[in-house]
C-alpha cells in the first residue's frame, strides 16, 4: 500500500515513528503514531478489548457504524501525517483499504495540577493551570458551572501548530469585544504564535507599548470571575495561564481573591496598592526633586537631614538614584533567573553587604537607599507579574523630568503618564474603563 | 455612551485652573467692600450664558457649533468662527507664557522660562494628539489625582482666617454695581468665561446630560468665593489688595507641623497647573478642529504640531509680565465678543431651526 510505504520512507527520518503491525479479530492491521505521544501497549489492550466486545456483539469490527474511531475517507499522506503529528494513532487495515483515526491512551506529559508559581494565594482556591489546555478548560469549567458558558477552539500557525481555545459568557460577554475579537482571530489563524508577543502582533495591538492588553491569570477562580464579568479568556496550549481580555487599570488593584476577604479590609488593601503604585513611581523622582531642584519645599529639619547625608557623595542626585536602581534592577532580574537555593544568598549580598558597602564607601546618601527599598517593595504590591514589570518603566521618565523640572516636572510626568493610560484601548474598550458586569448584560 | 460626569469633571477643573491666579487679584482691585456682589454677579452671567448656550445646543441634538453654524451658512460660520479661533490661540498663547512667569516666580528661579513654556506645549500638544475621548479620560483620572490634595489645601487654607474682615458686606459703590465697568472686573470675567464654550464642540464625541451639567455650575459658586475671601479673611483688604497672587499669599501662610513639607503652596499650585495643562490640551484640541475645518487637507497630529509652534514663537515674544498683562487687557474685548455672541447665535439659530421644523417637518 502506497500510503504504508511513505509512512515507512518517513521513519527514517522521524525516530519515533512507530508501524506496529498486528492482528485484529484476525484481520492484519498497522497501527502509526508517534512513541513519544502515545503509550502504546494500554492503546494495543484498548483495541484489542474493542475488537472483543465487537465479536461478542457480532458486529463487523471496520463497519463504520462500529465507533472505534472517526474513519478517514481516501486520506492522502499530508492528512494522516497532521493526525499523527495531533497524538491520534492512525489504524490502517491494508485488506479492507480502510485508515481509521482513533484516540490512544496518550502519555502523561503535564505536570499535575499545583499550586500556582507566580501568583499567591492566602485564603481560597490552590491550584492553579497547567500546560494541558484540555486540563485548564476543565478547571475553569469545574470553577464556572454555567449553561452559558460557550469554547470556540482554533489552531494556529502553519508550520508550529498550536491549539488555542477562547472562551465566552453568552449574553454576558461586550458583544462589541467579542465579534471584534474573533474576527480577529479568524482572519489570522496561519500565524505562528509561539509567544505572547506574537499574539499581542496578531491581535492587532501596537508592538510599543507599556501596558500588556491582556491579563495573564494561572488562577482557575480569577478566569472564571472575569468571564462572569464579561471579559474574554483565551487558552493556549502549552502556557499555564489563562488570557483575560481586555486588561483594565482596574487589574492593577483589584483581585478576585480579595473578596475572600472582609470588605472593608479589601477596600484597605486596593486603595494600599494604589498608594504603592504612586510611590512606586513617585519617590525616587521626588527624592531627585526634593535634592536636587527643589530644596526649599523641605522643612529645614528634613532638608538639613537630607543634605546631611548626601555629604561626601561626588556626584549629582540624579546619577546616584540611576546608578542604585540599576543595581535594584540587576538583582530583580538576576533572582527571577537563579535556583530558589542561591536567592537568598543574592538577597543578602544586594541587600546587606551592597547596601552598607555603597553607603560607607560614600557612593550613594543612605536615605536613598531607604527610598529605593520602599519604591522596589512597592512595584511588588500590584496584581500579577506583568503589572508589576509594566511599572517598572515610568519611574525613569519622572526621574528624568524631576532632574530638570523639579517638583513641577515629577508632577507633569503624572499628567503625561495618566494622559498615555488614557489613550490606550483594546479592541474599542478604553483601559481606564471601570467595568461593570451589568452594563453588558445586554450585550 | 453617556459621558457627563467626564464632561463635570472637565468642566470643574478648566475652572479650577483658571480662579485661582488673577481672579482674586482683580476682584479684590476692583471693590473696597462686599466683594461677594462682584463674584455673584459674574456667576449669574456665567450660569446665564451657559444656560443660554446649553438651551441652543440642545435644539440640535448631537451636532457640535460648527456643524450649526454651517448649517446657517458659510459666511456666518467664518464670521462667527474665526474669532473664536483667534481668541482660543490668543488665550492659549498668554495661559502658557503666565503660568510660566509664576511657575519661574514661585519655584523653578534658575531655569529659563523657554524651557518650561517648552514642556508645557509639548504636554498639551501630546494630549490633545491623543484625541478628545482620552483628553476627557485624563482629565478624570488627574482629577482623582490631585483634586484631594486641593480639597486639603482649601481646608487648610482658613488656619489663618480671622472673621472679622468679612465686614462690612455693603457699601454704595456695590449697591449701586458702579464696578461693573471698571478695568479689573472685565478681567477678572477671564475666569469664568475661559471654559464653557467646550461644551459645544464636544457633543459629536462626546455626550453628555446638559441638566447634570447645569447643576455641576453650582459648585463653582463656593470655589470662587474661596478664592477671594481667603485672603481677605488671612490679610485684610487693604493688605491683600497689594499682592499680586493674593490667593497663592494667603496659602503661603499656613503653617502645617505633621507635614514633612514647608510649603504647602508648592502642591497646590502643581495641581493647578495639572489642571491648567488639560485646559490648555481641550482649547488646543478646539482649536485644531477649527483650523482642520478651514484646512481640510491637514492632518489631525501636523495640525497639533504645527499651532503649538507657532504659540511657542509667540510666547517667546513676549517680554514681561507687563505685556502679558496688556494681552489680556486687549483680549478682554474679544472674549466679551466671544462668549457673549456665541451663546446667543446658538440660541438664535436653535429657535429658528425648531420653527423650521414646525413648519415643514
Amino acid at each position: 500500500m502506497l500510503l504504508l510505504d511513505r509512512l515507512r520512507e518517513r521513519r527514517r527520518h522521524d525516530a519515533d515513528l512507530f508501524l506496529q503491525r498486528m492482528f485484529i479479530t484476525h484481520h492484519p492491521v498497522t497501527l502509526a503514531g508517534y512513541t513519544s505521544l502515545i503509550d502504546l501497549p494500554r492503546t494495543v489492550m484498548l483495541l484489542e478489548q474493542q475488537a472483543r466486545n465487537a465479536i461478542a456483539a457480532d458486529r463487523p469490527l471496520f463497519a463504520l457504524e462500529s465507533g472505534i474511531g472517526e474513519c478517514m475517507n481516501e486520506p492522502d499522506e499530508q492528512a494522516v501525517i497532521e493526525a499523527i503529528s495531533e497524538g491520534h494513532v492512525i489504524v490502517i487495515a491494508e485488506h479492507a483499504g480502510l485508515c481509521i483515526k482513533i484516540i490512544p491512551v496518550t502519555r502523561t506529559l503535564s505536570r499535575s495540577i499545583e499550586a500556582p508559581m507566580t501568583e499567591n494565594v492566602l485564603r481560597g482556591a490552590v491550584s492553579a493551570f497547567n500546560e494541558d489546555l484540555d486540563t485548564n478548560l476543565g478547571m475553569l469549567k469545574k470553577h464556572l458551572l454555567s449553561d452559558k458558558l460557550r469554547t470556540r477552539s482554533y489552531c494556529f500557525g502553519k508550520v508550529r501548530r498550536r491549539r488555542a481555545t477562547l472562551l465566552y459568557m453568552e449574553g454576558q460577554t461586550n458583544a462589541a469585544l467579542l465579534n471584534a475579537l474573533t474576527r480577529r482571530i479568524e482572519s489570522c489563524l496561519d500565524r505562528d504564535v509561539p509567544d505572547l508577543c506574537a499574539l499581542s502582533k496578531m491581535l492587532g495591538f501596537n508592538v510599543w507599548t507599556l501596558i500588556t492588553r491582556f491579563n495573564t491569570t494561572e488562577m482557575p477562580q480569577d478566569a472564571a470571575s472575569a468571564l462572569g464579568k464579561g471579559k474574554a479568556v483565551l487558552f493556549l496550549d502549552r502556557f499555564p495561564f489563562a488570557i483575560v481580555l481586555p486588561s483594565l487599570a482596574t487589574d492593577l488593584f483589584a483581585s478576585e481573591n480579595d473578596r475572600n476577604y472582609p470588605l472593608l479590609l479589601m477596600s484597605a488593601v486596593r486603595l494600599l496598592r494604589v498608594l504603592a503604585v504612586l510611590a512606586n513611581m513617585l519617590m525616587p523622582g521626588l527624592y531627585v526633586a526634593l535634592v536636587s531642584v527643589n530644596p526649599e519645599a523641605l522643612r529645614i529639619e528634613l532638608a538639613m537631614s537630607i543634605a546631611g547625608s548626601r555629604e561626601g557623595v561626588p556626584y549629582p542626585a540624579l546619577i546616584e538614584t540611576l546608578l542604585l536602581l540599576l543595581i535594584l534592577e540587576l538583582i530583580l532580574e538576576a533572582s527571577i533567573r537563579l535556583p530558589k537555593t542561591i536567592g537568598p544568598t543574592i538577597t543578602m549580598v544586594g541587600g546587606i553587604i551592597l547596601g552598607q558597602a555603597v553607603v560607607q564607601a560614600k557612593l550613594v546618601s543612605n536615605i536613598l537607599i531607604i527610598i529605593l527599598a520602599a519604591t522596589t517593595i512597592a512595584s511588588f504590591t500590584v496584581i500579577g507579574f506583568h503589572n508589576a514589570i509594566s511599572i517598572r518603566i515610568p519611574k525613569y521618565l519622572f526621574l528624568v523630568l524631576a532632574a530638570i523640572y523639579g517638583v513641577l516636572g515629577l508632577f507633569i510626568g503624572m499628567v503625561i503618564v495618566c494622559a498615555y493610560l488614557a489613550s490606550v484601548r483594546s479592541f474599542g474598550i478604553p483601559y481606564l474603563y471601570w467595568w461593570r458586569a451589568r452594563e453588558n448584560k445586554h450585550g | 455612551m453617556d459621558k457627563s460626569l467626564q464632561v463635570m469633571v472637565m468642566y470643574l477643573l478648566v475652572h479650577i485652573g483658571l480662579i485661582y491666579f488673577t481672579y482674586p487679584m482683580d476682584i479684590i482691585a476692583s471693590l473696597d467692600v462686599g466683594h461677594w456682589s462682584a463674584i455673584l454677579l459674574g456667576y449669574a452671567s456665567h450660569v446665564a450664558l451657559i444656560g443660554i448656550y446649553l438651551k441652543g445646543l440642545s435644539y440640535f441634538g448631537d451636532r457640535s457649533v460648527i456643524e450649526i453654524f454651517l448649517g446657517a451658512g458659510k459666511m456666518l460660520a467664518v464670521i462667527l468662527l474665526l474669532p473664536v479661533a483667534i481668541y482660543f490661540l490668543v488665550v492659549m498663547t498668554i495661559t502658557v507664557r503666565a503660568y510660566s512667569e509664576i511657575v519661574t516666580l514661585i519655584f523653578l528661579a534658575n531655569t529659563p522660562l523657554w524651557a518650561i513654556m517648552a514642556l508645557l506645549l509639548a504636554v498639551t500638544a501630546f494630549i490633545s494628539a491623543l484625541g478628545v475621548e482620552a483628553l476627557f479620560r485624563t482629565a478624570l483620572l488627574v482629577a482623582v489625582l490631585f483634586l484631594p490634595v486641593l480639597l486639603l489645601v482649601f481646608c487648610l487654607s482658613f488656619q489663618n482666617a480671622d472673621w472679622r474682615y468679612i465686614f462690612p458686606l455693603m457699601d454704595k459703590k456695590t449697591a449701586a454695581l458702579s464696578f461693573v465697568i471698571s478695568r479689573p472686573f472685565l478681567l477678572s470675567q477671564f475666569a469664568f468665561t475661559g471654559g464653557f464654550l467646550f461644551m459645544g464642540f464636544i457633543p459629536p464625541y462626546v455626550h453628555y446630560n446638559r441638566r447634570s451639567l447645569m447643576w455641576t455650575s453650582t459648585l463653582l459658586l463656593p470655589l470662587f468665593l474661596i478664592s477671594v475671601y481667603v485672603p481677605l479673611l488671612t490679610f485684610g483688604e487693604s493688605t491683600a489688595s497689594r499682592f499680586q497672587f493674593p490667593f497663592i499669599a494667603a496659602v503661603d501662610t499656613v503653617d502645617v507641623s505633621w507635614l514633612m513639607f514647608d510649603r504647602v503652596t508648592m502642591f497646590f499650585l502643581i495641581s493647578l497647573i495639572g489642571f491648567v495643562l488639560i485646559f490648555l490640551s481641550l482649547l488646543l484640541w478646539k482649536t485644531t478642529l477649527l483650523f482642520r475645518r478651514g484646512f481640510s487637507f491637514v492632518r489631525p497630529v501636523p495640525a497639533v504640531l504645527l499651532l503649538t509652534l507657532v504659540m511657542f514663537i509667540v510666547c517667546l515674544q513676549i517680554p514681561d509680565w507687563s505685556s502679558i498683562e496688556r494681552w489680556l487687557w486687549w483680549n478682554s474685548f474679544l472674549r466679551l465678543y466671544v462668549v457673549t455672541v456665541i451663546p446667543v447665535a446658538t440660541l438664535v439659530l436653535g429657535m429658528r431651526h425648531v420653527r423650521r421644523e414646525a413648519a415643514c417637518p
